[in-house]
């Protein structure tokens, strides 16, 4: 066979593989069947979570994506705006709303602008502003790079939720932990490579959908870790099933299937066994990774871990932190509810403090600690939500303010963020940035490009189109806020 | 601005054709598509097609007008019929001097046979042809080889033979039973069914096969096992997805495409009434529910949405989905712009979009076979005017009862009848009159109550029944418009209903051509789509790849079928054999292609590692539904019980409350505890984290391809989930009972050998049940 048709042969072989997602497992197999691993690539290309190869070399391993569901209000945690306080309660002026879209903008509601009651003070060597709502995260500015221009597409929580992890509205794509862990593979042999974990009142609107894989394999789906039962479904040995009858079942499992192996050359085979490997060594791994009482009373003051068995936002990020060591790809923190529309249990008087008391203390903490460690170099940190708020209020029962898309803040750090920096800037009252807007896609494209993954080149083939995160339309790498 | 991109993959696909095709048709006669496209696409289109901005030379190598025109050099890349005059020969071969194509720096070039290709078929004329699926297909007589019959044999076998291969014998019997009974029911055989198999084949073998075919595809489990694969298609769950994804009540349409598979429906009949059943004269109550198939969409309940938006948004998707599942065509591609691959502009789109835009979207009631509506609605009215008459005729013991009542006794009334009573009596309607008559009038009298028991009775019978959502046409038609990128508020010109002109003509009776004719004109004869993709479709569930490997797109840049002879033969038989989906099944299973083992085997593995040739069968995982099937029935407590509302088998505590809105999952009593997976409740939103792990569809868009994932998670579901170790309890007794060869028996359909038995014998009863019902092979289809 000539060296075109090898060629072919291989990249016949890669396509099939990518795409069904199957393969011969690793290389420790191949030892344990006293068979040889072709070349590292092809073992590569077997195991669909071996770690690959990056599109360049990359700045960062881990994400640690802690989402802010709902739809956190800018204007009364970043955005200083004087002018709106000066105009609180007046119209808008019409040149801010003429042709934009709002949620729930019927007429029940009155629409008139409304100016923070938090106070606001300068913090770090750029003075940057921060309300009074975050003093943590005030305390820690300098290590983090601030976006208020950020803008997405859809303005209900489902779409935007989607939106913001998987660059569609429309339910069945990829999210982005998902895109990262086919794009990358895991580093981690006793832990899945994506990661959810959520804390607050109740689950994040659109539920798994938010993790799925969409048209990638399951392989590369988020999974849960669970506060109560099991940390992953099923994990535990069933009740009255010993740890050795365990292990003995798994045992001649595996001896039988090799049998099969043997008989019908099937590498499919040989993958089921390592899954079964890897199933029993999570068993062991995740319930470790969940004892967050080992850690040092420092470390749970740090975060605002009171008791270290209740579940909650600030055992989240402690659990962020540990799984960042163990390995694992992306993690992402869902934590609800910053839907502050100023319904009875939904407004900026008493609720957006509570949530904000939340986050404020375990945030930084998380990232301090992950300097402090040495892992911040490697790890992105985002705080975001998946839009922000407008600057009119929402008098429902009382004071709200309504889903906004045009212009809103998040912060990163880490990962080759630049600290210290602010980047856009909104107009007087908040509705629009007047510089740098940047777009759900530029997050997207830079993220990527901080993996070492160029957003145009991560794609995948479905039904008749190239499928990528960043999707068709351009998408930019914000170069001027990377160190 | 991406353009380049996709061109790359399309060369990277149709390569992997262009090796086994270039070889398989030296012999006969050069055809465009087949033969020359694959080299040209491959080699030329990067700078010679149809992306404008990189085409270079002024030269494009697309269609015939490109290729035979003046070129900025002056000279004629094609002069049809004079290949020695064709610049494009000059530059592709060595001998003849001059710059060389492809450039030796694209790291491109032609084989010898490829540039003796391309000299022929501009001898030949240079004949261009459409997209091989855009053309009829074509029926061509089985090659002829000696000792084989089936004709799907002999093409198959032809092309091995090209190839210098051979086919791999017929599995054992054990395997083909289960392996038949898997593919065509989605159960393994019983033991009993095994051993009997065993007998008849001593008597005559293919009599035996041929009978057990002709007996599962009778099975009434058959609807069961292909209804799943056809729910894939028509994207369906039994909630509204979203984000609140409360239940719906759409299970009658599962239910009558499980009913309509059992009977065999001819597939033009099947797609007529699920597209358009509502607009068929007289329609019958099942063919209105058939039309469920296009309810299937999403429906938002968040607070605060447009609701027009979202109407829209399950429009495109019936669209798109219309266009995947029987055209396999990337229609969806044409919302936002035309289509970048296909001849299908976006006006077109919009064109399709307007026979379902035109759609109210309302609930039926469903009614048992047999019972007469309007007779019944007629009862009901008539009872009702009974009762009213009744009422009238003592008015005056009623209206004494009223004048009496004390303000004391008025406020102890219900608050409807408080209400009621504060109305003037000659302006209380009916209702009101019976609830205030019943209170006490007619408590005491003996012939209200039987005529108001009639009532109830007769109400509950029309009333009281099962909804299942469907389509209803509307009288006056809703406007529709293309919009600007698929942005429903940026309507631009005004459409009427119409198909792509790139495919055959469209006709219809009427001024206003409705889904009817859009369905008429699917299932037409004329169609070189939809047999094709159908047989297709069928053909991957038996191989585990269809003959064109991209299931859901025919179009340019889907893969070119890997035997487009045979695919057109099958589709041709389909189609012309009045559209039996069982016959189709039937003429598969019996070929010799089919029954092959699918063990590896050296040769193959060397020179076909992935099968494209059918040298062998394929090992395929089981669909998520039927891995519990197959585990509840070897553990025997599977409950043969067919349709019906979906249940609520056992889950993990805490899965229901991962959504927005936490969901109900009481979990089913008696039989409905151990029915099939195909009748397991769905929430779009949370799906059971048992299907959701062996990749069930997630019901948010059509499925026509399952991908077929093998992760930990997998295991630790086999392994300790709730509902698959009451399974392995249950095998522990048959362990205990029947020992361990007929346990092993139930869940691979064949005896265990010595040195298996001897790893099982090693452990307790029921470890080593959990080790069967752990095994690949039980999970697998061999």
């Amino acid at each position: 066979m000539d060296a075109k048709n090898v060629a072919l042969q291989q990249q016949t072989r890669r396509h099939f593989f990518s795409r069904c997602g199957v393969g011969l497992g690793s290389i420790a197999l191949a030892d344990l069947l006293g068979m040889q691993a072709s070349s590292g690539e092809s073992s590569a290309m077997r195991n669909p979570l071996a770690p690959k190869p990056t599109h360049f070399p990359p700045r960062a391993k881990n994400i640690i994506f802690l989402f802010m569901a709902g739809g956190p209000s800018q204007l009364d945690m970043f955005e200083h705006k004087p002018k709106l306080t000066e105009l609180s309660g007046k119209p808008i002026p019409e040149s801010y709303i003429a042709g934009k879209r709002f949620a729930f903008m019927d007429s029940s509601h009155r629409s008139e602008l409304l100016g923070s009651k938090r106070s606001f003070a300068q913090y770090g060597e750029n003075g940057t502003w921060v309300s009074d709502l975050l003093p943590h995260t005030a305390a820690i500015i300098d290590e983090l790079t601030i976006v208020k221009t950020c803008k997405t597409d859809l303005f209900n929580h489902a779409p935007a939720k989607l939106f913001m992890n998987a660059g569609s509205g429309q339910f069945g794509r990829p999210s982005f932990g998902s895109w990262v862990t086919y794009g990358l593979g895991s580093e981690c042999e006793d832990l899945p490579g994506f990661v959810v974990l959520q804390s607050g009142p109740r689950g994040p609107r659109g539920g798994g959908v938010l993790w799925s894989s969409g048209m990638l394999p399951t392989t590369y789906q988020g999974v849960p870790l669970r506060n109560q039962g099991d940390p992953i479904l099923n994990l535990s040995t069933p009740a009255n099933v010993t740890a050795t009858d365990q292990r003995r079942v798994i045992d001649a499992v595996r001896e039988l299937n090799l049998k099969r192996l043997a008989e019908t050359g099937d590498e499919e085979i040989a993958t089921r066994i390592n899954a079964y490997e890897m199933a029993y060594r999570m068993q062991t791994s995740a319930p470790e990774l969940m004892q967050t009482a080992s850690e040092s009373a420092e470390t749970l003051k740090m975060y605002g871990i009171r008791d270290a068995s209740e579940s909650s936002f600030a055992r989240n990020c402690l659990l962020a932190r540990r799984l960042v060591e163990r390995g694992v790809r992306f993690i992402q923190l869902y934590h609800t509810n910053w839907d502050h529309h100023g319904g009875p249990t939904e407004n900026l008087e008493t609720h957006l403090p509570q949530v904000c008391a939340d986050i404020d203390q375990p945030a930084s903490a998380l990232v301090m600690d992950l300097k402090q460690r040495g892992l911040l170099e490697d790890t992105i940190v985002i705080w975001g939500g998946e839009f922000g708020r407008t600057p009119m209020g929402e008098l429902r029962e009382s004071t709200g303010r309504n889903h906004h898309i045009d212009a809103f803040t998040m912060w990163f750090a880490g990962g080759g963020f630049r600290p210290g920096e602010i980047y856009g800037e909104t107009d007087e009252l908040g509705f629009g940035p007047v510089n740098n807007p940047v777009h759900v896609r530029d997050i997207h494209a830079t993220l990527l490009h901080q993996l070492g993954l160029d957003h145009t080149r991560l794609n995948v083939r479905f039904q008749g189109l190239d499928m990528r995160l960043t999707g068709v339309d351009e998408a930019h790498v914000l170069t001027s806020i990377l160190a | 601005m991406t353009t380049t991109r996709p061109l790359l993959a399309i060369a990277c696909i149709l390569s992997v054709q262009n090796l086994a095709l270039t070889r398989l048709h030296g012999s006969d006669s050069v055809q465009f598509n087949r033969d020359v496209l694959p080299i040209l696409s491959e080699n030329c289109f990067a700078c010679h097609g149809f992306d404008e901005s990189a085409r270079e030379a002024g030269l494009r190598l697309d269609t015939l007008v490109g290729a035979t025109g003046e070129a900025d050099s002056g000279a004629h890349a094609v002069v049809p019929g004079r290949p020695d005059e064709s610049e494009l020969i000059r530059r592709i071969e060595p001998s003849t001097g001059g710059e060389m194509m492809p450039p030796p720096d694209s790291g491109k070039s032609l084989t010898l046979s490829q540039m003796e290709t391309l000299r022929r078929w501009i001898a030949d004329g240079a004949k261009y042809e459409k997209h091989w699926s855009l053309e009829p297909p074509v029926k061509v007589a089985p090659p002829t080889i000696a000792g084989v019959e089936h004709p799907i044999d002999c093409f198959v076998q032809d092309q091995l033979r090209s190839n210098g291969l051979s086919p791999t014998a017929a599995a054992d019997s054990a395997t083909l039973v289960r392996r038949l009974s898997l593919d065509l029911i989605g159960l393994p055989p019983t033991p009993e069914q095994l051993d009997s198999y065993a007998k008849a084949e001593k008597l005559n073998l293919e009599r035996a096969y041929l009978e057990l075919v002709d007996h599962l595809l009778e099975s009434p489990h058959y609807g069961e096992r292909w209804g799943r694969w056809w729910l894939d298609q028509a994207r369906y769950a039994d909630s509204n997805g979203y984000s609140i994804d409360g239940p719906r009540q759409i299970w009658r349409y599962r239910d009558w495409v499980i009913d309509a598979l059992n009977q065999d429906m001819p597939f033009d009949q099947f797609t007529i009434e699920q597209l358009a059943g509502d607009l068929l004269p007289n329609a019958t109550q099942s063919q209105k529910v058939a039309t469920g198939f296009h309810r299937n969409t999403q429906i938002n309940q968040e607070g605060g949405i447009d609701p027009e938006q979202f109407r829209i948004d399950s429009v495109f998707d019936r669209v798109a989905t219309t266009g995947t599942v029987w055209l396999g065509l990337t229609i969806g591609c044409a919302q936002c712009h035309d289509h970048k691959f296909d001849p299908i502009s976006q006006q077109e789109f919009y064109r399709l979009f307007a026979f379902f835009n035109n759609q109210d979207e309302p609930t039926l009631k469903v009614y048992e076979p047999g019972v007469k509506v309007p007779e019944l609605v007629a009862e009901l009215k008539a009872a009702e005017k009974a009762l009213d008459d009744f009422i009238q005729s003592k008015m005056h013991a009623y209206e004494a009862w009223e004048a009496a009542l004390t303000d004391d006794e008025k406020s102890k009334l219900p608050a409807g009848a408080r209400k009621s009573l504060a109305i003037e009596t000659s302006k209380r309607n009916a209702n009101q009159m019976r609830e205030l008559f019943a209170i006490e009038v007619g408590k005491i009298d003996s012939e209200y109550q039987s005529l108001q028991q009639r009532l109830e009775q007769l109400d509950s019978e029309v009333n009281g029944v099962v909804t299942t959502m469907v389509l209803q046409e509307r009288h006056t038609p809703r406007k529709t418009t293309v919009f600007i990128k698929g942005d429903f508020t940026r309507p631009a010109e005004e459409v009427t209903p119409g198909t792509p002109s790139v495919l055959h003509s469209f006709s219809s009776t009427s001024d206003s051509p409705d889904r009817l004719d859009l369905a008429y004109w699917i299932t037409s004869d004329n169609n070189p789509l939809t047999a094709r993709v159908m047989v297709n479709r069928v053909w991957q569930m038996y191989f585990g790849r269809g003959l064109v490997e991209t299931e859901n797109d025919f179009g340019s840049l889907g893969t070119r079928p890997t035997h487009p002879e045979l695919l057109d033969w099958l589709a041709i038989e389909f189609r012309d054999g009045g559209w039996s989906l069982k016959d189709l099944h039937r003429r598969i299973v019996t070929s010799h292609t089919y029954r092959q083992s699918s063990t590896e085997r050296d040769e193959l593995r060397v020179a076909d590692p992935h099968n494209y040739l059918l040298g062998r069968q394929q090992r395929i995982r089981l669909d998520a539904e039927l891995i519990r099937d197959v585990s509840l029935a070897a553990s025997g407590l599977l409950a043969r019980k067919f349709g019906g509302p979906p249940v609520y088998p056992p889950i993990p505590d805490g899965v229901m409350g991962q959504g927005q809105v936490k969901r109900d999952w009481r979990i089913s009593k008696g039989d409905d505890r151990y029915r099939r997976g195909i009748y397991t409740f769905v929430y779009r939103a949370t799906p059971p984290p048992s299907l959701n792990v062996f990749d069930a569809p997630d019901g948010f868009s059509t499925c026509t391809r399952r991908s077929r994932s093998n992760t930990p998670l997998q295991a630790l579901t086999l392994l300790n989930d709730s509902a698959f170790f009451e399974f392995s309890q249950a095998l522990a007794s048959v362990v205990q009972d029947e020992g361990l060869n007929f346990a092993f028996e139930l869940c691979t359909s064949r005896k265990p050998r010595a040195d298996e038995l001897e790893v099982l014998r090693s452990l307790d009863p029921h470890s080593a049940a959990r080790v069967m019902l752990n095994l690949d092979e039980t999970i697998t289809r061999e």
